[in-house]
């Protein structure tokens, strides 16, 4: 307001001269003299064609033509001739408001006065530039962005015929590319083969000598559905794919900073999170029931939900340091949209952070709409106790005497606003906060605010643009996400799940499908499998059976040598891939061959898993953002300080000192040897050929060749008997044979 | 080695093999050898990733806490003037009493009169290869921001250090060595976020080395097989890569298991040559003595060693077995420094000389520096005497080597030392300076994550081309 007295004022008083159409040589030669060279020296490094050029233009502004301020900058006109209050540039000069330019220092009051004289008699600026501006913010039009495949519904296709025969709908829509692409397809895996490579795909852990043997003696169609259904069926299985979900959702049990010993910000309990995930999994809840309730369990179900620790989703996001503060707030809310967008809808929307997306159809306005929802939700320590003490709480699991045995000194505090004073005796979830619109940033700086805007889903899809209504809007989000025309909630999933069978998705970048996304290799079969996936309830396993049961599955890692001349990265499937096995997989297959994995209890507190005493499966490990545990971060595991899109294969020699040297592979040496002995009593006149044999049967589901046999007789006749072999065990678990499926 | 023929960027994002032995700048020097079929592709390597690079390694030694720039190399008599005078403008809110002089006195040294307090005899001597940019500011004064955008280049924890970006783009010259090393008798404020890889590849994470007990094996997890001698556990690997062959040859030749095997080998060499380049009792006692028996003195000595070897970039944290950030001196200010100068003083000036007499100094960047510096007006203390506080207005930075002009003071800060005013550098420009350094353009050293090109400077940073030779 207290600007339009001096506009009035100013419009008042304007010389008559300055209406006339041509400018004095006078304003010219004031031009010149004060105004120019100012903006030259000042302004031009950061508002000019070069700097724009140089991609150093601040504030979307230039100031080296008159159209550049007549167009002005992110907060509007910059330049108001004959009303210098009116622009931005004043102000600015003023030094008065949070933008102060030149950032250097204020100007003498000298300056700033001709320019206040400047722009009162008209702003006179003969730089005219003929050249059509350059179109600082292009908006795609959304009916034509609407158009990109990945925003049209998934359709189910008639399968395509093939020369070759298909077992699965999956496979039609494989054989007809490889035939179009004069591919052939390997023939089917070996029983044995096969069988080791499905006990690892679907339970993680590998198949035990008689379950070899009982597929190998009976490799029927039948036999093998009654197995994939007995897998599926196995809690292993839960635990096997709960970290596809986790390494997708950045789990993790603590912050990447620390302050001093303060353990306030930590999530002693996340593993109430991690349990739920393998939980539902094993369940097999329709996956947008397993979306809904990990977004808005509390709102759906109520605050007695059995499902409240889904909420882990969004309450085990990281926290940053200084969390009072806007700025701070406003990062941590990109990691909250970030794992939506990347997560769940493979859309780099936090890239509208700062600006509308330069490639996507996604607006600053959709990123802040979204923004909106998390700042109006609260992190929440929720007790795992009651506060009155009368009786514990059964809603959440396990119960609070479990979880605290942990705790030294349980207090059951909570703090003014409800929370548990101690995280330790808590379930991290999300609440509920003041709902509230945000304003946005323009180009992310918080001290700098746009349009207000209402919190609501990405407008490319969505037929109208509505509001959320309800509290934070976090469960319309939810549904909006889980909603069955969603056009890329089930495809990316669905690639994700194809991705760690295949080694790599139908779409290469799993997170992104934009336009500066991979396209799929197989859109067909991308669509057909993700609408048929919605269509049975978009339940998960039915997806591992569709896969399973293909023949493309089922084939051979051995491909022609056609194929591998003609498609080495194996795009077109014409061969199994050979697959690194995850550090899960690979350390849980170890501790099974050993005999020493505890595959019994499901579920608990997290575990150390270089520990040698520690026998629980992998993923129970202890997941830290501070500090990621070394035989984790070796073997690729992702940084869980943000959403991973897929795993980084690196091949390195501190993954090998580790195989060679470490306690842990020692460990498991010795007791795989102690186990051989049980078997097959030293006495025995044939034991180490017998041993040899067996130790074949247990690691690699086979029996050796008499090369390998030679070779291992020929090293176990020296030496310390016992020594040996433990060091010739210790050579076939460190073993490529160990560390790939085929 | 046959590797399956996969793209270029593919090869990028998987990194390969190694410690990230290869990097950027080898694999485009690789892709540029197999198109011209020559050994241009060594001369391109040499010739570093986008120009002639001006030094090969990097050594940083980090104070910690944030150094008091008024007590060490930027002199300022009128805090003597105007002592008590509580400070004007923003700081004047945070001020809780007025300014305060330092009691150190400030002389010129060397040929080129740099100007250091007496807390440095030692590096008084080396006064001509050093260049002090007293003109230093970040963005906040706390430490977890300031240590991870000195580190990272931004304030938050999501984004890759320094040493992994400079290892992605040069990869490391030692590939028996890991190409960024980290040394610190504990973790650091922050912590391990500080030498992450981020969404760089793993290979390109520091190594993260505790010092406390310099013994090899302590230094090092898994160097050494418990009981075996190098002969048994050679005979054992030899086993074993039978069996892979064997393994390997009904496979087709897949080149990921043969990768496999190379890494299996690899870790055995390295076995030899890191026993020997982390151990620094090999050093003759006069050198040990020259860096001073300290925790400091030792990692510095580590630090050389290192780097000699090829080692790419190495970080040594100043930081006490008690204390993860020892430069913080909220009290005793000057007692705490006088310390705290002593053993840095001797190790910095040891190392600088060392370097130089093995001839290193001139492609190896020597970077000195805190987060932030210290408040020239005190910080009040009831217990003890009084102490500074943080100050990221203007703080102080010594580079060395590799380029950089010595003899050299550049930048300036207003009478008191609360703003840099003059050639101001902000933490963005030191980290395009190195990269520039290096041979690399800030701008196009870039990775592709999340949709987006990412880089070290963000969209900041200028080239301080008047410090650099």
């Amino acid at each position: 307001m207290k600007h339009i007295l001096p506009i009035l004022l100013l419009l008042l008083s304007l010389p008559a001269s300055i209406v006339a159409d041509e400018p004095s040589r006078e304003q010219l030669d004031f031009f010149e003299s004060k105004i120019r060279p100012v903006l030259i020296e000042h302004c031009y490094s950061c508002h000019s064609a070069e700097a724009q050029s140089k991609g150093k233009l601040k504030g979307g502004l230039l100031l080296d033509t008159k159209q550049g301020w007549e167009l002005g900058g992110d907060t509007g006109p910059s330049i108001v001739p004959n009303a210098p209050a009116a622009g931005s540039l004043m102000l600015a000069l003023s030094y008065e408001h949070d933008v102060q330019m030149p950032p250097a220092g204020k100007l003498p009051d000298e300056i700033i006065k001709n320019f206040e004289r400047w722009i009162q008699e008209g702003a006179v600026d003969p730089r005219i530039d003929n050249k059509p501006m350059p179109d600082n913010k292009p908006k795609l039009d959304p009916n034509q962005a609407k158009e990109f495949w990945a925003f049209q519904a998934p359709k189910e296709t008639v399968a395509p015929p093939s020369k070759y025969e298909a077992s699965t709908k999956i496979d039609s829509f494989v054989l007809s590319q490889l035939e179009a692409q004069k591919l052939t397809p390997a023939p089917l895996a070996e029983p044995r083969v096969l069988i080791r490579r499905l006990y690892l795909d679907l339970i993680g852990l590998p198949p035990s000598v008689d379950q070899v043997n009982e597929f190998v003696n009976d490799p029927s169609e039948e036999h093998y559905l009654t197995i994939v259904e007995k897998l599926l069926a196995s809690p292993a299985y839960g635990e096997r794919w709960a970290r596809l979900w986790l390494d997708v959702m950045r789990y993790a049990e603590d912050q990447a900073h620390i302050v001093g010993d303060d353990k306030s910000l930590t999530y002693p309990n996340a593993y109430l999170y991690r349990d739920w995930v393998i939980q539902a999994l094993n369940n097999d809840i329709s996956y947008s029931d397993f979306i809904r309730l990990q977004l808005a369990a509390d709102l759906i179900e109520g605050e007695n939900s059995p499902n409240l620790a889904a909420l882990g989703f969004i309450g085990l996001g990281p926290k940053y340091y200084d969390r009072n503060q806007l700025f701070v707030m406003a990062e941590e809310w990109e990691d909250r949209v970030d794992v939506v967008g990347r997560g769940l809808l493979g859309l780099t929307i936090a890239c509208g952070r700062c600006h509308d997306h330069k490639y996507d159809p996604i607006s600053t306005q959709d990123y802040y709409g979204l923004a909106g929802v998390f700042a109006s939700t609260q992190m929440y320590n929720k007790p795992l106790f009651t506060p009155d003490n009368s009786e514990q709480d059964k809603t959440s699991g396990p119960s609070y005497e479990q979880t605290a045995k942990e705790t030294a000194k349980p207090k059951k505090e909570t703090k003014p606003n409800g929370e548990a004073k101690n995280p330790v005796e808590a379930m991290h979830i999300v609440r509920e906060d003041k709902p509230r619109d945000l304003n946005v940033f323009v180009r992310g700086d918080v001290n700098h605010k746009g349009e207000l805007v209402p919190r609501r889903f990405l407008t490319v899809l969505t037929s109208e643009s509505s509001p959320f209504r309800e509290g934070s809007g976090r469960r319309e989000l939810a549904d909006a996400i889980a909603d069955p025309s969603n056009p890329l909630t089930a495809r990316v999933i669905v690639n994700r799940v194809w991705g760690a069978y295949f080694g790599k998705g139908l779409v290469g970048t799993p997170s992104n499908f934009g336009t500066l996304g991979e396209r799929p290799t197989h859109p067909e079969l991308l669509d057909d499998l993700a609408a048929r996936f919605v269509k049975a309830g978009s339940s998960l396993k039915w997806l591992q059976r569709e896969i399973v049961h293909s023949r493309t599955y089922r084939q051979s890692s051995i491909g022609s040598q056609d194929s591998l001349a003609a498609d080495p990265n194996n795009q077109w499937l014409a061969r199994m891939p050979r697959r690194r096995l995850s550090a899960e997989s690979w350390r849980d297959s170890l501790l099974s061959a050993s005999g020493q994995l505890n595959s019994d209890t499901v579920g608990g507190p997290s575990i150390d898993p270089a520990d040698t005493q520690q026998t629980k499966r992998t993923v129970y490990s202890r997941i830290s953002r501070l500090e990621l545990h070394r035989f984790l971060a070796m073997h690729d595991f992702p940084d869980p300080n943000v959403t991973a899109e897929k795993r980084a294969e690196t091949i390195t020699p501190l993954q090998k000192l580790f195989v060679m040297n470490s306690p842990f592979m020692l460990s498991q040496s010795q007791s795989f040897v102690e186990k051989l002995r049980r078997e097959i009593p030293d006495d025995a006149q044939s034991s180490d050929a017998l041993r040899i044999n067996l130790a074949y049967q247990w690691l690699y589901s086979r029996s050796p060749t008499t090369t390998e046999v030679d070779l291992a007789v020929q090293y176990l006749k020296n030496g310390d008997r016992t020594a040996r072999w433990i060091s010739y065990v210790h050579a076939l678990l460190a073993s490529n044979e160990m560390l790939y499926v085929d | 080695m046959n590797w399956n023929p996969i793209s270029r960027r593919q090869w990028l994002q998987s990194a390969g093999m190694g410690f990230g032995v290869v990097g950027l700048a080898g694999l485009l020097a690789q892709a540029h050898a197999d198109e011209q079929s020559g050994a241009q592709g060594a001369a391109q390597l040499a010739g570093g990733l986008h120009f002639a690079p001006k030094a090969k390694r990097v050594i940083f030694l980090f104070m910690n806490g944030g150094p008091s720039h008024v007590d060490t190399f930027d002199p300022k008599p009128a805090l003597k003037k105007y002592e008590g005078d509580k400070p004007t403008k923003d700081a004047q809110k945070r001020a809780k009493a007025g300014y305060v002089p330092s009691p150190f006195r400030f002389q010129p040294h060397g040929n080129s009169g740099v100007v250091m307090s007496e807390l440095f005899p030692c590096l008084a001597k080396c006064a001509d290869d050093l260049c002090v940019i007293r003109s230093m500011h970040t963005d906040v004064p706390n430490h977890e921001p300031g240590l991870i955008i000195m580190h990272s280049g931004v304030q938050q924890p999501t984004r890759p250090s320094i040493g992994s970006w400079v290892n992605y783009g040069l990869g490391t010259e030692n590939e028996n060595l890991p190409g960024y090393v980290v040394l610190g008798p504990r973790r650091p404020v922050v912590g391990p976020h500080l030498w992450s890889n981020s969404f760089l590849p793993g290979s390109y994470q520091g190594m993260a080395v505790n010092t406390q007990d310099m013994k090899v094996d302590k230094l090092v997890a898994n160097l050494n097989h418990p009981s075996f001698s190098r002969v048994e556990q050679r005979e054992q690997l030899d086993l074993l890569g039978r069996l892979n062959q064997l393994h390997l040859e009904q496979r087709q030749n897949d080149s990921a298991l043969e990768a496999q095997m190379k890494a299996m080998e690899l870790a055995f060499s390295m076995q030899a040559e890191a026993a020997d380049a982390f151990d620094i009792s090999k050093e003759s006692a006069a050198t040990l003595a020259m860096y001073g028996d300290t925790l400091f003195g030792r990692q510095c000595l580590l630090a050389r060693r290192l780097s000699e070897r090829g080692v790419r970039f190495v970080t040594s944290y100043y930081l006490t077995p008690g204390g993860n950030q020892p430069w913080d001196t909220h009290s005793n200010n000057d007692e705490q420094h006088q310390k705290l100068c002593a053993d840095s003083d001797r190790a910095t000036a040891a190392l600088l000389t060392d370097l130089k007499q093995r001839g290193l100094l001139q492609d190896t960047l020597v970077i000195w520096s805190g987060e932030f510096g210290r408040t020239p007006y005190a910080q009040p203390n009831d217990k003890g005497k009084h102490g500074r506080d943080h100050h990221h207005t203007a703080f102080t930075t010594l580079l060395a080597g590799g380029g950089i002009k010595g003899g050299l003071t550049y930048g300036a800060t207003d009478e008191f030392g609360m703003e840099a005013i003059q050639n101001r550098v902000h933490v963005h420009d030191l980290h395009a300076t190195v990269l520039h350094l290096l041979g690399i353009d800030h701008e196009k050293l870039t990775y592709r994550y999340s949709g987006r090109d990412f880089r070290l400077t963000d969209i900041h940073g200028e080239i301080v081309r008047e410090i650099i030779v």
